[in-house]
């Protein structure tokens, strides 16, 4: 069963953001108009992998397309795979025109808007008009926009986690609980809305993989809220490309875009100082959407010299986590049975039950672990392997136990006449590689659901043959 | 995940082998204007390749080396700030600014001199190798992020001047820190002859080196050559050179030697047979130097495939030179 997880490291390994599938579904005509902003060109290049990124600097000072032949010659034979899936994805994005097998060329939309961005120049205005400066009130600090970001997104994040344990954490507003609804993270149970157990394994993923699955729900909803999704889209790549702590005018956005402030405004994207305001500033979480830095202001738990890092775990399943922040203690308390709280140490230890429970509201073992090594504290980076292999390996069982039966459906194939119509059709499905289980004293075998319709047709064939 | 990167570039800004670059009697006359352009371009597309890329300029000028840019002071430096343009990336209008005008600043103070002394290049890869070593070992109590320490680091030289036999030992002791460090040196050779140790530098790090040989396709050459981090070079091949002068410098005279004599010792490299090895005080038998000072004439110079590995001491009771062929 690849967990969620699992995908997510798959995805990194060959560096493919989450965002890419969904830009190759869209439309040519829409990725063209996307592709018209410069501000658009160069965080959609940053999200590109490595192999493709070289690809298209290789292609974009170039006036006419070039043979394929002559780029694969610069391809080690270790990297055919890799350019070929590079060539296959660009084309997908129509990043490069379509005939890749004869010549590479840089779409014409993409290579111009590209080229704006790096040289600069242009009177394109998609970086951000940024507002003057206003000498009554002050843009807010680097520090406070952080402090919003951070109360903005654990509201959330809180919200789902203690949903269902009678507590009553602040609201987030509509909309975020419509998206989180939408998503499938939380839903409506005895007309209250609950986590489910995909808002479970949502809360152990990172900030920034947490952040584009809100993201990505919020665009597939575009096309329903009437709202233009090129617009969305650059004014989402524009706010990556913005710089932290300096205002922005709002004159310049169409109307979907200022219909997005107040969205994103709810998420902690982006800081306003009144729904009224004219300007507007990116926080941390907008500006590193499309970097791989901590998207949320790190050390803000305790205060000062901790970095994230937070757990200790032992080899006797004693678990000591150094924060006093509730999201956190939260989180834990799905997987860890909490035995004291101190000012700003949690006590707990990781057993049977508190495992099972997890389990049960469908978090798993993997996710466990790496919610542990992701916020291990800094002192326990020094161990190698870094989690107490005991804890890990008996983390791991826990969940087995639940797996003991394996569930399949197929059919029973019984009451042949001989012991010969019984080897040969046996044979048969063998063949098809659908045999589950078989019993030759009994003349009898299990096929799975998949080959029964060619087993059913292989018997008649005989029979109708034969008799 | 790929990682991020650090590229420290080094130019190399003599203003007399620029003035004869730009010459229009060159095949493909360059002058510094449209290089420093070029290079800027450069510069955009390695920042633009990822978020956390980091970046640092030094440039080797006639006796001075100097820091022109370091991504770590572009968040401190807002004194200096270009106006906000609504029309580019602010990251990118930020380095062309500040490289663009430190250049200018060092080109200004240069005018008054009368005579050019050889520009400094060691100088500027050493600061470029402290600089990498820096990030490399964040001091203690500093916040370190990850993306720092793990960063792969590269250097790339862009070079001019011809080199400077003085500077061998300096150059291969550079090199040698560069080893250590796992930092990748890369070499353009923009104008002018190639250089013995700067080809070596490239082929002793896993770097490439490149002759320009079309100066109108300048940028074509540094983005296909060099722009692709070491990480992905074992897919993305880059030209290597395919032959590698391993000349080497003598420490008497430093002159750059077909063949050299080297103590036995200490390994020191000497253009002639010397009874007393100045560096570490050896002296050699008299018998030695005559058997050497006879045979010299008689020792082909194409024939140079070892790199000269003396016969260590213990093996032979009396001390003697022996002859290095390159």
């Amino acid at each position: 069963m690849p967990s969620a997880t699992g995908k997510a490291e798959e995805q990194q390994e060959r560096s493919l953001h989450a965002l890419l599938p969904f830009l190759q579904t869209q439309s040519q005509t829409s990725l063209t108009r996307l592709y018209q902003r410069p501000s658009s060109c160069l965080p959609i290049f940053r999200l590109l992998g490595a192999v493709e990124r070289q690809l298209v600097m290789n292609l974009l000072w170039l006036e006419s397309s070039i043979p394929t032949a002559t780029m694969s010659s610069w391809v080690t034979k270790e990297g055919k795979t890799h350019f070929d899936d590079a060539l296959d994805l660009l084309t997908r994005l129509h990043i490069l025109t379509n005939n890749v097998t004869t010549k590479l060329g840089l779409s014409p939309a993409f290579k111009s808007s590209m080229r704006q961005a790096i040289t600069g120049g242009g009177t394109s205005v998609s970086f951000g008009v940024p507002a003057e400066s206003d000498d009554k009130r002050h843009a807010p600090s680097i520090d406070a926009l952080d402090a919003y970001a951070l109360e903005r997104w654990e509201t959330i994040l809180h919200y789902m986690v203690s949903s269902g344990t009678g507590q009553m954490p602040v609201k987030p507003s509509q909309g975020v609980l419509f998206l989180l609804q939408r998503n499938g993270l939380m839903a409506m149970n005895q007309g209250q809305l609950q986590i489910t157990s995909s808002g479970f394994q949502f809360l152990l993923h990172t900030p920034h993989a947490q952040l584009w699955e809100l993201l990505l729900q919020y665009l597939q909803m575009v096309e329903e809220r009437q709202m233009d999704l090129v617009e969305v889209l650059s004014f989402l790549f524009m706010l990556s490309t913005m710089e932290l702590g300096r205002e922005y005018s709002t004159e310049n956005l169409s109307d979907t875009q200022r219909a997005m402030l107040e969205d994103l405004r709810d998420y902690g994207l982006i800081w306003q100082r009144k729904a009224s305001s004219r300007r507007f500033s990116p926080t941390r979480l907008a500006t590193t959407l499309t970097s791989s830095l901590p998207p949320l202001p790190t050390a803000t738990n305790t205060g000062g010299a901790q970095e994230q890092g937070f757990i200790v775990l032992e080899t006797n399943y004693r678990l000591y986590a150094y924060t006093d922040n509730p999201l956190q203690t939260a989180v834990l308390n799905l997987f860890v049975s909490v035995r004291s709280r101190f000012p700003n140490l949690v006590v707990g230890a990781i057993t049977r039950e508190s495992v099972r429970k997890a389990l049960l509201n469908g978090i798993t073992a993997d996710q466990i672990i790496s919610y542990l090594t992701t916020y291990a504290h800094p002192q326990m980076r020094k161990n190698k392997p870094l989690l107490p292999v005991t804890v890990q390996d008996q983390i791991r069982l826990w969940e087995l136990e639940r797996n003991r039966i394996k569930a399949q459906e197929g059919f029973l194939y019984t009451a042949f006449a001989s012991q010969a119509d019984y080897e040969y059709v046996l044979n048969y499905a063998r063949q098809l590689d659908v045999v589950l289980w078989e019993n030759t004293a009994k003349r009898c075998f299990f096929g799975s659901v998949e080959g029964h319709a060619n087993i059913r047709g292989f018997i008649e064939r005989r029979t109708g043959g034969g008799g | 995940m790929d990682r991020s990167c650090h590229l420290s570039l080094i130019i190399d800004l003599s203003p007399s082998q620029w003035h004869l670059s730009a010459q229009p009697t060159n095949p493909h006359p360059l002058s510094f204007q449209t290089f420093l352009s070029l290079v800027l371009t450069f510069l955009n597309s390695h920042i633009a390749a990822k978020h956390e890329n980091t970046l640092a300029v030094f440039g080797a000028l006639p006796g001075k080396s100097t820091m022109l840019y370091s991504s770590l002071d572009a968040d401190s430096s807002n004194t200096n700030d270009p106006p906000a343009d609504a029309n580019s990336y602010r990251p990118f209008k930020f380095v062309n600014t500040i490289v663009t005008k430190n250049i200018q600043k060092e080109l200004d103070l240069l005018e008054g001199l009368t005579e050019e002394p050889p520009v400094t290049l060691v100088g500027a890869l050493t600061m470029a190798l402290c600089y990498i070593n820096r990030l490399a070992h964040p001091p203690p109590g500093s916040v370190a992020t990850e993306t720092t320490t793990e960063a792969d680091a590269r250097i790339l030289i862009l070079s001019v001047s011809p080199d400077l036999s003085a500077s061998y030992i300096p150059v291969m002791n550079s090199i040698f820190s560069a080893q250590k460090l796992r930092v990748t040196i890369d070499v353009c050779k923009v104008y002018g002859e190639e250089t013995v140790f700067l080809q070596q530098a490239a082929h002793l790090t896993g770097g490439s080196y490149i002759y320009l040989e079309r100066r109108d396709a300048f940028l074509q050459y540094l983005t296909m050559s060099f722009l692709p981090p070491p990480s992905i070079r074992h897919m993305m091949a880059v030209p290597r050179q395919d032959k590698v002068d391993f000349r080497a410098a003598c420490f008497c005279h430093k002159n750059i030697v077909d063949i050299g004599f080297v103590c036995s010792v200490c390994l020191s490299i000497f253009c002639s047979p010397v009874p007393v090895c100045s560096t570490c005080r050896t002296k050699f038998p008299m018998k030695t130097l005559q058997r050497l000072n006879a045979s010299r004439p008689s020792i082909p110079p194409a024939n140079g495939v070892s790199n000269g590995s003396p016969r260590p001491p213990s093996a032979r009771p009396s001390q003697g030179m022996s002859a290095s062929l390159r």
